[in-house]
Order: C-alpha cells, then structure tokens, then sequence
C-alpha cells in the first residue's frame, strides 16, 4: 500500500488564491489575551507559547499569559477554547494531537476540529526521526529493513496515538516490516530505555537527541521530513531513501469559531511579525523548529488534510494498537 | 580529589551574595508554598519561570532548587498540623504525623520532620556530590526488567503496613490498585474506568486522592465531631523538643529513609512520592516500634521526611548529567536550562562544571538556610490550631480548591476531590486505613506499565526477570522477604493469641 502523507505541500498549492494580508501587526484587545497550551509548563510547545506572550507585550503592548492546561491528549485544553467567547482574549497553542490524532482516535469528541475553531497562524513544524543503536550493525534504512524481516526490531514511541507510534506505524505499512511497538509516557523514558540497551529503536524528533547524536550515543539513520534538516545535513529523508513519509509535528495558534476577521488578520500578522524576528528565529532553529508562512485560509485547510492524510494510519495504529 | 575540589569550587559559587539572596528567596518561597495543600513545587517553579529569564543561570538554577525541596519541608508542616498533605510525597507523613498532632505533640512531630529532612537533605546532597557519575550509570541500567522488580518488592513490603485487620489491608491496596488502572491504558490505549469523561483519560491524579481522602475526608469528621469550637485537644505550645528517646527513635530512620530515598530519587519516574512510600513500609517492617506505626511513631514521621528530601536531591541525578527528568518538575527545570541554552546530559559536568557544582553546594546551604527558618517557626505553625474551626475549615476548603485548581486548571478537579473527601470520610467511619490504599495506588500503575513493557521487549518471555542479575536479585529479596513474613506469621499463632494484644480491632 502506497501512503503518501504530504503536510504542507498541499497547502502550499492553495497559496495563489489566497487574499494578501493587509492588516498592520499590533494589539488587537485592550483584555489581557489567554495562551492556552494543551502541555503542562516546560516542553518546547510551553516555550514557544511564552515566547510569543513576551513578544506580544514588549513589540506591540498587547498584555498575554500563558494557560498551561494539559489532559487527554490536548482535548481538554481545545474543549475548554472552543467554548470560550470568540472575542481574541482566549487562543489556543494547538498541534497534531487535539488538532489532527484525537479526531480519529476518539470518535466521540466533544469539538468540532475544523468549524469549532478560527484557525489563525501556521508557526512551525519538528520532524521526527528513526534512531538505532550506534554500534548494532545497523547503519542505513537497508539495514534496519533487514534485520526487522530476519529477526524482528522493537522500537520506543512517546505513547499509543502518540505522533511517534503513527510514524512507526506509516514505517510499518510503506516498508513492509511489522516492528514490535513499545509505548512510554513521553520520549524521555523511551530514550532511557534505549540507553540502558533494552530498546533496539526509537522514533523522536531530532533536535531534542542532539546532543546524543554529537556524544555517539544515538544514530539517526531516516529523517521523516520533506527535505534534510539544517542540524544534521548528513542524515537522509525517507522519501530520498525511496519511501514517501513524512510526518511532521505542526504548532499553529487558534482561537474560538466565529472570530471577527479584521481581528484575526492583526493575530496573524503580529505572529508572523514575530516569527520573523532575530532572536525568534535564532531560537526556533536551536529546537529544530522550521517557520514557513501560511495564510489564514491556507492554515484552516492544511489542519483539515492532516486530519485526512493520518486517518488511515491513525486507524491502523487503533486497531493493533501493541 | 576531584569531588572535593569540585565541591570547594561550587561552594565559592554558591557563596556568591546573589546566589545566596536567590537560594534563600527559593527555600523561603518553597516552604511557603509547601504549605499550602495542593500547590506543589510544579506550580511554584511554572510561575517563578519567567522570572528566571532576567537571572543569570546558575542563580536561576539555585533558586528554582530551593523551591523544589524547600516545598517538601514545608509539605510536611500542613500534613502533620491538619492532615493535609502540602505536596503528594508528604501525604505518607500524614499516617504518623497527624495522630502526633492530635496528641498534643504537634511541636515535636515538626521538629522531627525538620530535622529528618534536614538530615535526608545533607545525605542526598552528599549522595549526590559522591556517587552522581556511578548513580547515573546504575540508572541507565535500570531497565524496565529491573524497575519492575523494585516495585514488587516495594509493594510486598507495602503489604505490611495496614495496623488493623489483615483483611481489610489487602484490600484497601487492592482498592488502591484498581483506583490506579483508571484512564487510557498505556499499552494498547484503550480506555479503562473512565466512564466517558475525556478528564478520566489521564487517570485519576494523586493530590486528587490524596487530598480528598486525607484532607477534605478530615475535615467532615471534624466537622461531624465538633461543630463549635477550637481543636479540642490540649497542645503544649512549647514543647517542641524531642526527648532523648525520641531523638534516639529518630536517628535509625533518617538514615534509613536518607538511603532509600536517595536511591528512588536518583531512579527517573520513582520520585519522592515512591521514595517515602517504600521507606514508611520498610521502616514499618524492621523498626522495633512497629506495633505503634499510624499511631503517632516519631519514627514514622522521621522515615518519609528524611526519604523525600533526599529524593528531591538525587533527583537531579538523572537530570543534569543524563538530562533524563525523573518527574514534572524536573522536567521544568529542563525546560529553564534549554531556556539558556544549556543542553543538560552527560558533556554538562565538563562544560557547565560551575553550575553543576554551584547547584550541589547550594544544597548545603539552603538545607541550613531551611532548618534556621523553621525551628523558630515551629511555636508559630502550632499555633494555627489555635483558629476556631468556623475561620479555619473555610480557609482549608478554599487552600484546597485552589490547590487542586491548579494542577490542570480544571473545575473538573475539584469535584472529584469532593468525592474522593466523601469516600475518605466513609473509610474512616468503617476503620478503613488509607496508608496501604495510597501506597497501592502510588505503586500499582506504575508496576503494571513496567511488566507490560518488560513483557514486550522481551517478546513474552518471562523468564527475564529472573535472568537479569539486578532483577533476579531483587525478586530473590522478594521471596525471601515473603517467606520470612510468613514463617513470623505462623511463629505468632503458634505462640498463641499474644497478637490479640496488638489488634485494636
């Protein structure tokens, strides 16, 4: 079965139609705005969401915090948005799993994915990556294919529905191997596992295994991105490697259904105002994070084909779910 | 050396008037917040961080430290006083702590705590100083194999715990237990118990029960008690002195519970919470005081304190050298570092040695820093109980509502606390003990996502466990263990019903 899992590029295409922006970057309440994050405080998402707080206040005088409400996946966090007035004061951090994972993995969810929100900005994307064991004789995806057929290869995801099991899963269905899946409560503890050499593989994004990478620990050998990441130019893609995957972990900002436009296009234009700062940039990239710029329409319709492209493997995933 | 020269240098660092005023601003804030029911570390570290933005990192580091163990020290004072748990770990200090409280002997219970977390500290930080490198290599050989194996004998040390009948100590861990399969099951994500309500899928939280059972369960047999007036017991205000016999009751489990705990702290995913509930049930086994364990034992308050305050001090074990985060805090304190561009794991003892060895002296002197400021606090603390209950249980129920508020930010939350009160008022109606409940319920999830994980790796053979020398170890230590309890067991009922003079029930 041939997958083709193109985030981006497709919403790439619909930019031509799209109206120019032509609101000016600025504050748009005169209320202090919510930045609801679906993550307890501390991960990159947190991070980013307190980057833009600050840069909101000190840039353009428009008072923000930060709302750290983590549960369920993220579907607690954009339950409690879409029932939030659409008056600019509450957005949310969304990203895959509120936003594109849970609309398949629960079928009974209490929002609307696409029509209970305004989906306002694009910020970003981390791609995940295929690690093994440096000195296991496995070097390239080659290898890694035939030692899963001979003898089988258990890999560590950051749980079940999570971004890293559905990337094992689309690895699963488009080489033809069935890899042993083994979930943990975040990669943390996966990649300790790893490092105690009771894990054969993982996924994980990239720049988080740095460092790992630098001191020999860990080798990456597929990347599952459009192009090679910037940090480590010597890594392959998959789809270089001949096989058509890529999933992404996306970061965008959202807010309630039914916000006025004029509003939503200052949001806009302020995020990426912000996004192209120095320091932001600087940073972004330290994280592995990639910015490229969507329109309001574009990013509404690039949350709806995530939510068609992961379907089948989402389900795939539910249905064998060890 | 290089320990030795490297703590002197990290002395001289901490020294520093900067590092220092931020150290103490930590400790101070972090027992204040420890206080308070519900309000962890974790949410005082969340809203101290963009502070940390205008600090220099070390100073910044030195400081969110503080908060993190200072919380426990200050964890313990809510718990003894009112039996509320201030942080999660603290709530095992409840069992022995608050029956001290109700005795009158409030004063003493706190010194106690103070001085075994003040005796854990120093241990932890000494573990920490000596054995980091060697501790963090033992901890990436924790496989799932071996944690599973440590739990076991975690748990069959639990079973001992409950003071009253037999039966109802089973099955209150069972209780425990069955509380903790509640939410999406990691493996195969399948929801388990959660009656369709999208909060349940992360299962049931631990200051949730905790808070409810021990907390808001208090309140309503207080109520129930004695609706009028002030605490009914006589409390002698200045008497916080131990005496000699209860300092002598204290030395063997702060240096027990030291051990213990600097060992789950330095294990990533245990923590202080498994840290004290291990140490109470071991302590509960080998301590010849046993018979008065949940009673008000100093020792029982002396073994949990002195467990998680050196827990929150090898928990930076894995965190700074492996950059592996053993809990939601560290995970903060991760966070805080990436913020400066410091990448924590193994290069981060060479390249930051400053920080490193910095952070570990600050331990010594935020450990002073506590003791100095709660000694003299203790006359103060007590004296709280002197509130009438119609100004305190209003002030409690509000502390503990915006505790638990404060964990997801959910209404959600607080209504399942309330439930959990109810069901923690029912338990003490009936003699119910909570003590092994929550140690089941600590335990028991965590046992469970590492069998099925050691099950998957090793692709249904379960002859591992046996097989891998830490694990068959620790499961040999289990048996044994078992087999000693039983064969004391029947040693007793030969003995006739002597053991009738120890049961209350």
């Amino acid at each position: 079965m041939k997958t083709l899992i193109a985030l981006g590029t497709a919403a790439a295409l619909m930019a031509s139609t799209a109206t120019v922006a032509l609101a000016e970057p600025g504050k748009w309440t005169d209320e202090p705005v919510r930045i609801v994050v679906t993550f307890p405080p501390g991960g990159t998402s947190d991070l980013i969401a307190r980057i833009l707080a600050k840069y909101f206040e000190s840039e353009y005088g428009q008072k923000a915090v930060v709302d750290n409400r983590p549960g369920a996946g993220g579907t607690v966090a954009a339950d409690y948005v879409a029932q939030q007035a659409p008056d600019g004061t509450t957005l949310i951090l969304g990203n895959n799993a509120p936003f594109t994972i849970a609309p398949t993995q629960f079928p009974d969810l209490p929002y609307e994915p696409i029509a209970g929100f305004t989906h306002i900005a694009y910020l970003g994307a981390s791609t995940p990556a295929l690690f093994v064991q440096p000195n296991s004789g496995i070097a390239s995806l080659d290898d890694y294919i035939a030692t899963a057929k001979a003898d089988g290869i258990t890999y560590g995801s950051s749980g079940v529905g999570s971004i890293t099991h559905i990337l094992g899963k689309a690895v699963d269905i488009e080489l033809g191997i069935d890899q042993i899946h083994v979930p943990y409560q975040g990669s943390a503890p996966a990649i300790q596992d790893f490092r105690a050499g009771v894990l054969e593989a993982y996924y994980d994004m990239l720049a988080q295994n740095r460092d790992l990478i630098t001191g020999g620990e860990t080798l990456p050998i597929a990347l599952a991105a459009p192009q090679r990441s910037p940090l480590f130019p010597e890594i392959p893609t998959f789809r270089e490697l001949g096989h058509d995957i890529v999933v992404e972990n996306w970061t965008g900002l959202s807010g309630p259904a039914g916000m006025d436009p004029a509003m939503v296009e200052t949001i806009h234009d302020t995020v990426e105002a912000i996004m192209d700062m120095e320091p932001v940039v600087e940073q972004l990239a330290q994280w592995g994070i990639s910015h490229t710029e969507m329109t309001t329409p574009e990013f509404t319709s690039f949350v709806g084909g995530t939510i068609d492209t992961w379907k089948p493997l989402i389900e795939a995933a539910k249905v064998n779910g060890g | 050396m290089v320990i030795l020269s490297g703590f002197g240098q990290g002395l001289l660092v901490a020294m520093q008037p900067e590092n220092l005023l931020y150290c103490f601003l930590g400790v101070f804030l972090g027992t204040f917040i420890g206080v308070l029911p519900g309000i962890g570390s974790m949410a005082a570290i969340s809203m101290l961080l963009p502070l940390t933005f205008y600090l220099d990192p070390t100073a910044a580091l030195v400081m969110i430290a503080g908060v993190y163990y200072g919380a426990e020290y200050g964890g313990s004072i809510a718990s003894i006083l009112m039996n509320i748990p201030g942080t999660p770990s603290s709530s095992i200090t409840c069992i022995d702590g608050y029956p001290m409280a109700r005795e009158g002997r409030a004063g003493i219970a706190l010194f106690t705590s103070a001085m075994a977390s003040f005796g854990g500290g120093l241990i932890g930080m000494v573990v920490m100083a000596v054995l980091a490198p060697a501790l963090a290599s033992l901890a990436l050989n924790f496989g799932p194999t071996e944690y599973f194996a440590v739990i076991l004998l975690g748990l069959v040390a639990a079973s001992a715990v409950s003071n009253g009948s037999p039966v109802k100590g089973i099955s209150m861990v069972v209780a425990g237990l069955m509380l903790g399969t509640v939410g999406v099951d990691i493996t195969t994500g399948a929801e388990r118990f959660t009656m369709g309500i999208p909060e349940m899928r992360d299962g049931v939280h631990l200051v949730i029960v905790a808070m409810g059972l021990f907390g808001v369960g208090e309140l309503i047999v207080s109520i129930r008690a004695n609706a009028t007036g002030a605490h009914q017991n006589d409390i002698d205000y200045a008497k916080f002195y131990p005496s000699r016999a209860e300092w002598k009751a204290m030395i063997g489990p702060i240096w027990r519970g030291a051990g213990i705990g600097s060992f789950f702290g330095a294990l990533p995913g245990t923590g202080q919470t498994v840290a004290s509930a291990v140490a109470y049930a071991v302590e509960k086994k080998v301590s010849p005081n046993k018979a008065m364990f949940g009673r008000g034992a100093v020792e029982g308050v002396a073994v949990p304190e002195s467990a998680n305050n050196s827990a929150t001090q090898t928990a930076f074990i894995p965190t700074l050298p492996l950059g592996v985060p053993g809990s939601a805090s560290m995970a903060l304190v991760i966070g805080a570092l990436m913020m400066y561009g410091i990448v924590p794991g193994p290069r981060l003892l060479i390249d930051h040695a400053d920080l490193f060895w910095g952070l570990v002296a600050s331990f010594l002197i935020g450990n002073v820093l506590l003791l100095i400021l709660n000694i003299p606090m203790i006359g103060l603390w007590v004296r709280l109980l002197k509130i009438p209950y119609r100004y305190m249980y209003p002030t409690i129920i509000v502390l503990i509502c915006m505790g638990v508020y404060s964990l997801n930010n959910n209404v959600f939350d607080i209504w399942l606390t309330l439930a959990f009160g109810w069901a923690g008022y029912l338990m003490r109606l009936f003699r119910f003990e909570p003590a092994p409940f929550l140690i089941g319920f600590v335990l028991g999830p965590m046992m469970e996502e590492q069998l099925r994980r050691a099950m998957l790796l090793s692709r249904g053979d379960p002859s591992v466990f046996l097989t891998r020398p830490i694990s068959g170890t620790l499961i040999a230590i289990t048996v044994l263990l078992l087999a000693w309890s039983i064969y004391a067991a029947l040693k007793a009922r030969r003995e006739g019903r002597r053991i009738a003079a120890f049961s209350d029930e």
